[in-house]
């Protein structure tokens, strides 16, 4: 892995909910300008989290029905899901160093 | 959503927000390529759906949403109101986002803190709507 999993509304409860790993999604659209921020952060955790955490990522307008499940508004949106269920979000152009605290938490 | 934007939109939006940060007294973002993002994608929403609305949400459906309401046409309610931009067009110098005007419990507050606006005598032309947005976020959370 070490790389950021592209999910779609098909196999979302297969990558995301049945994961063993705490799981991070970041719900970002193609022009949406602070998705494109984080986006080098999202990378980077997904290669330095590799094997304790898995990073996804959703593309709104690819997986609507997700999108809507979780009453995704604003974007980006982070979700970190943990047993399947989910454990924390963060929304907006969050630093990194953010994001790591919250996946430290999940991971105690 | 990712096919590009007609010249004529991708224009219109270009003019519109250069006369916008000049109005506001906000400023591009210095990594011009999240300003570039977002107008390509009011541009796009332009050509798609007749307005710019806002490329940094998700929107269950478009058309429903402006039929809804105008709320996330660009200008926002929340730039017009509280000079707040999520998308971060319109910023400050340093590219963060004014949230000095929002109340406490805002997304923009928790993230980023209180960012003061430095040019405090322009925009917020819809200020006058701030606490009946504001009693309408409380009502939505109730």
């Amino acid at each position: 892995m070490g790389s950021p999993l592209n999910v779609t509304d098909e196999n979302f409860q297969t990558v995301v909910v049945n994961s063993d790993l705490p799981v991070l999604v970041d719900f970002w659209a193609t022009w949406c300008g602070p998705c494109r921020m984080i986006a080098p952060s999202i990378e980077e955790l997904a290669r330095e989290y590799d094997g304790r955490v898995k990073v996804c990522k959703v593309d709104v307008d690819h997986a609507q029905q997700t999108a809507q499940g979780f009453g995704i508004r604003s974007i980006p949106t982070l979700l970190i899901f943990k047993d399947g269920k989910q454990a924390d979000q963060l929304i907006g152009a969050v630093p990194k160093s953010a994001i790591e605290d919250k996946l430290k938490s999940v991971l105690a | 959503m990712s096919s590009e934007p007609t010249e004529k939109s991708l224009k219109r939006m270009q003019i519109y927000t250069e006369k916008y940060w000049e109005k506001t007294g906000t400023s591009p973002h210095p990594t011009r390529e999240v300003a570039d993002t977002v107008i390509n994608g009011l541009a796009q929403n332009i050509d798609e759906l007749g307005r710019p609305l806002c490329p940094c949400n998700f929107y269950p459906d478009k058309k429903a949403e402006l039929e809804r309401s105008r709320e996330w046409v660009c200008a926002c309610d929340e730039m017009k109101i509280f000079k707040y931009c999520h998308c971060l067009l319109f910023v400050t110098p340093e590219g963060m986002p004014i949230t000095e005007y929002l109340p406490e419990d805002h997304e923009g507050r928790q993230v980023y803190g209180i960012i003061e606006d430095p040019t405090p005598d322009k925009g917020r032309e819809l200020r006058r709507k701030a606490d009946e947005k504001i009693a309408e976020w409380k009502a939505e959370k109730e």
